[in-house]
């Protein structure tokens, strides 16, 4: 029944009572009748006999158990007149917990969504990561080769199951059907893998798990598919299960379809497939060679991650044996545990959530106060209403009840509208979100989040409403009525709490606008990196590569020669090169690990991890890249002249660590190209050094980094697909402007490949811009919100000294009447706001200080206590705090003696 | 407002008003004025049903299911709203019935047979 409905009938029933008792006054009136007695007799008997008929109606309608929904009702009817009748004053208080809850219930979102969420696993909380070799920033996945896996699971007791996926790089995958191809992750798995997640296929049996067989039992033709990819690619056919269907051109048989909302390894719901690992000869070995894996273990309820991996620590101190390379024994050695996350957030980007998320809270703490100071403002100013309404017999609980209501009735309004706030914020920043973050963000706050965040606000706007009603109906009636309400003294506390209320505000602002600053002084600070490389004018196009179909071909020689030939030859395109990623560029990275023995007679051995890209000679002409010594690639280095490399100063420094100079490093043979062609068993040559660029982001060190030439990759060579069969960007450098020159690149890639038509294109410029990343995210997100706290608090000071100056009207006058001049008065006031801002601002340099910490780790080029911004921020604050007391003052000055005195 | 008190009169036990509008309802529809007129006849005068117990009353048991009511003419041609019993309220006429056969049972058992008044 809906509530209209329900009103129109209780309307009924109220009537129909009505009718009932008058028919039973009727009735008792003709019986006493139908003895003899008299019309008006017979009526005042019954009437006198059935009693009071309010008292009756209202007894029987409690009855139906309603008359506290009516009451209530009534209330909210009140509260909404009362809003009507002070517009000023709703938007006021509403407004300010609407901004507070969007920005906090936004920011909960993102954390909620990317952070919080939790595994679509079973007990997850028993899943852990297990990794070889030193954990780097960021907490990278570290491979582990399958026999020291198998050794774990046969000598662990922590563990209830031990699962491993992919290893290897299989390039961009496409699952066929229907005529069209998609873009699937394909990962391989052990056959356990899904039972040590505890989840189970919906459809069919999965791949076959054999306790004994462990990883080896399944068909390497088998595949379980993700719900996403069996309902785009198989419109949800639900008899699947024993097909065949193609990837990459393979026919693959489906054994099984994974529930919605499963994800493995990436929170993500694209089109996904897995298949059983296929163990080789070089899964039998502790080398180098070695494919790794990562490895996902189950513990067994009860055991803690530390007792697991001091038992991993033990058996690992044996299995470690088994390498021979003393370098790859030591990397083994380095065992390492860590809960299972599933998630690739970055721990900068953790930090800057939960930096971001702090900074909501405080914004939303903010709010509240504010709108505590104006509810109270407005308890005290209502005190002579509420002893009149006292006087006149409503009850206290009653009126408590009324002014809850209204502060409910405020508070939700402004829940409301802020989560339409919050769910716009989300959608205008999804864009930039999906830039930073790497698991999707809902664009619907948690249930959760929206009833914690409104529970709180609610409750503190109730609070703040009751407090000075309850307040009120404690004092006696008499005396407030007697002094007429203008003038009712507040009491001193009262003055006191809002005084103390503003300086929180003014501090907590002054906190999150000083973090703000800092942030800008962050970003000023990056724009003024030098890069190392031109980014003007540059086109990038990321390409979408078939590695299917490029592998049985030489993509080298018959796609990306006569791609850059016809690029070139484009009218005002100056030049155009191929690089496995541009540098910030983010859409790929391959790592090279090489190792190799010292030449010194301590045997100290020494291993570089380096970025490894292959690049065409003309990419030098597109980004300027300054060579700090000999030479970049030029058109003679092809596939038939001997094999070079060039190499980043980091490099040669990591190299050669006991090498000042870098340069040295020219003319040394660092590693294999191919084992087979025309190049077979020829060592490359170090031809040239870079001077050090940004490569992955702006601001951080510079990595090792060994470029390949492009044309000396053939498809004979082990690094082919890796460095050109699933990634490659072309950077066009032309004068003229991108929406011209886009379309004719889009239809030389077409004329290359028909599938690169679908590639993504965007400028060097942008691509830098987005690289800022957390940071310009933060800086915009932190703008809004000291934005939003500097207005509030402004209008926080404003409105307790036009109250205090509305309060005081008639002392102003006395003074004026005394002989006080304009100034003195204007200057009273003034000086009252100079002592809460004053004080205010200097309880925030303090919580600024404080907070320093936690936005160090964003900041560059700029220490967290830096002086200059905190003065400026202080600065800002104090003109806006002399901007919200002028008004005021100024009204204080303008009062009229003999009006001010006349009003009693 | 003071309940106004009735002499010569027994107050009903609490509870079970029900009980006797039920029963009466058990001997056909009643309107409200009929109900009170009966149990004040049918009890030799001696309860009266206030108005402002029996029409909470009805409406009570309305909600509850056991009787159900509608607007029908009396047979001097009035308009009046009727009550009747419902299979649930049968039920409960019933239930409550034994309940309060018992409970008569149980303090007739504690008062023990009238004692002999003292010559």
């Amino acid at each position: 029944m809906s509530v209209w409905q329900w009103l129109f009938r209780s309307e009924d029933r109220k009537s129909d009572l009505d009718a009932e008792i008058e028919a039973h006054l009727a009735l008792a009136a003709a019986d006493r009748r139908e003895r003899g007695m008299g019309r008006d007799r017979a009526h005042a008997e019954a009437q006198r006999e059935f009693g009071n008929v309010a008292l009756v109606k209202d007894v029987t309608r409690e009855a139906w158990g309603w008359v506290w929904l009516e009451r209530l009702l009534q209330d909210a009817k009140y509260a909404l007149r009362q809003i009507r009748r002070s517009p000023g004053f709703a938007a006021a208080v509403i407004g300010t917990l609407a901004l507070g809850i969007a920005a906090t219930a936004a920011m909960f979102t993102v954390v909620d969504g990317v952070l919080l969420s939790h595994l679509p696993y079973k007990h997850a909380d028993r899943l852990v990561q297990i990794g070889e070799g030193q954990t780097v920033e960021g907490g990278d996945y570290l491979y582990v080769p399958y026999l020291d896996i198998e050794a774990w699971r046969e000598q662990l007791h922590s563990f209830e199951a031990i699962a491993f996926d992919g290893g290897g790089f299989d390039g961009r995958n496409f699952l066929q059907g229907n005529g069209t191809a998609v873009q699937i992750g394909f990962t391989r798995i052990s056959a356990n893998l899904f039972s040590t997640l505890g989840v189970s296929p919906q459809l069919g049996p999965g791949l076959p798990n054999k306790p004994e067989g462990f990883a080896k039992t399944s068909d390497a033709q088998e595949v379980v598919l993700s719900d996403s990819a069996w309902r785009t690619v198989f419109g949800g056919d639900r008899n699947i299960v024993g097909k065949t269907v193609h990837i990459n051109d393979e026919p693959y048989t489906v054994v099984g379809v994974m529930p919605r909302g499963f994800f493995f390894p990436d929170r993500s719901d694209d089109p996904q497939v897995w298949g059983p690992i296929v163990m080789g000869d070089k899964d039998q070995g502790h080398t180098g060679d070695s494919p790794g894996y990562g490895v996902i273990g189950r513990l067994k309820p009860g055991v803690t991650r530390a007792s697991a991996l001091a038992e991993l620590k033990t058996v690992q101190a044996h299995v470690a044996m088994g390498y021979v390379d003393p370098e790859w024994r030591k990397h083994a050695l380095q065992v390492n545990l860590r809960k299972y996350s599933g998630e690739q957030v970055r721990t900068d980007q953790r930090h800057a959530l939960l930096a971001l998320t702090a900074a909501s809270s405080l914004l939303w703490l903010i709010a509240c106060v504010n709108a505590t100071n104006l509810l109270l403002a407005r308890g005290s100013a209502r005190q002579r209403e509420i002893a009149m309404r006292g006087a006149l017999g409503a009850s206290r609980r009653r009126l408590m009840q009324q002014l809850t209501i209204e502060g409910l009735v405020l508070s939700i309004s402004a829940t409301v509208l802020g989560i339409g706030l919050a769910v716009g914020a989300i959608s205008i920043f999804h864009r930039a979100l999906k830039q930073v973050l790497p698991s999707p963000v809902p664009s619907w706050p948690s249930v959760t989040v929206l009833v914690a965040l409104s529970g709180l606000t609610i409750l503190s706007a109730v609070l703040s409403s009751a407090w000075p009603s309850w307040m009120a109906a404690r004092l006696p009636i008499e005396p407030v009525l007697r002094q007429g309400g203008q003038q009712s003294g507040v009491s001193r506390a009262q003055h006191r709490l809002r005084g103390g209320l503003v300086i929180a505000e003014i501090a907590m602002s002054l906190a999150l606008l000083a973090s703000c600053g800092l942030l800008l002084r962050t970003i000023y600070a990056l724009h003024h990196v030098p890069l190392g490389f031109r980014t003007d004018h540059i086109i990038v196009a990321n390409l979408e590569i078939p590695t299917y179909r490029f592998a049985k071909t030489n993509a080298t020689a018959t796609i990306y020669q006569p791609l850059l030939e016809r690029v070139q030859h484009l009218p005002g395109v100056d030049a155009a090169g191929l690089m496995t990623d541009v540098p910030l560029g983010h859409t790929f990275s391959m790592r090279l690990m090489l190792s190799q023995k010292s030449t010194k007679a301590d045997q100290k051995s020494n291993a570089v991890v380096a970025e490894f890209k292959a690049a065409s000679p003309s990419l030098q002409r597109v980004f300027g890249f300054p060579m700090f010594k000999g030479r970049y690639f030029n058109a003679q280095d092809t596939s038939s002249a001997d094999p070079v490399v060039v190499v980043n100063r980091a490099f040669a420094h990591a190299f050669m660590p006991d090498e000042q100079d870098a340069g040295k490093i020219i003319g040394k043979d660092i590693l294999q190209l191919s084992k087979d062609g025309p190049q077979k068993n020829k060592q490359a040559r170090v031809i040239g050094v870079l001077g050090d660029f940004q490569q992955s982001a702006v601001g951080t060190p510079s990595r090792p980094e060994i470029q390949v030439s492009l044309p000396q990759i053939t498809s004979d060579s082990g690094f082919y697909t890796v460095l050109e069969g699933i990634a490659m960007d072309l950077a066009v450098r032309t004068q003229r402007p991108p929406s011209e020159v886009i379309p004719e690149l889009r239809a030389a890639l077409k004329q290359a490949s028909p599938e690169l038509a679908g590639s993504n294109f965007t400028t060097m410029d942008q691509i830098v811009e987005d690289s800022y990343g957390s940071q310009m995210l933060a800086a915009r997100l932190l703008e809004i919100f000291a934005g939003s706290a500097l207005l509030l608090c402004v209008a926080g000071l404003y409105g307790l000294l036009a109250y205090v100056v509305s309060q005081r009207t008639r002392e102003m006058g006395v003074r004026f009447a005394l002989g006080a001049a304009r100034g003195d008065v204007m200057g009273l006031v003034m000086r009252q706001a100079g002592v809460l801002v004053v004080a205010g601002v200097s309880l925030g340099l303090v919580l600024a200080f404080l907070s320093g910490k936690l936005v160090r780790n964003f900041l560059y080029g700029v220490s967290p206590h830096d002086g200059w911004t905190l003065a400026t921020v202080a600065i800002v604050l104090m003109l806006a705090g002399a901007l919200a007391a002028y008004l005021p003052a100024l009204r204080a000055a303008r009062v009229d003696p003999v009006e001010a005195l006349r009003t009693e | 407002m003071a309940k106004e008190v009735y002499q010569n009169r027994i107050e009903l036990l609490q509870g079970t008003l029900d009980l006797l509008i039920l029963e009466t309802l058990r001997w056909g529809a009643q309107h409200g004025y009929g109900i009170s007129h009966a149990i004040r006849a049918r009890s030799g005068e001696v309860l009266q049903v206030e108005t402002g117990s029996l029409y909470p009353a009805l409406h009570r048991l309305e909600r509850q299911k056991w009787i159900a009511s509608q607007w029908r003419l009396t047979e001097q041609n009035q308009r009046a709203k009727f009550y009747e019993l419902t299979t649930a309220g049968k039920e409960q006429l019933v239930r409550d019935r034994s309940k309060w056969e018992a409970m008569v049972q149980a303090i007739a058992g504690v008062l023990g047979p009238v004692p002999e008044p003292e010559a």
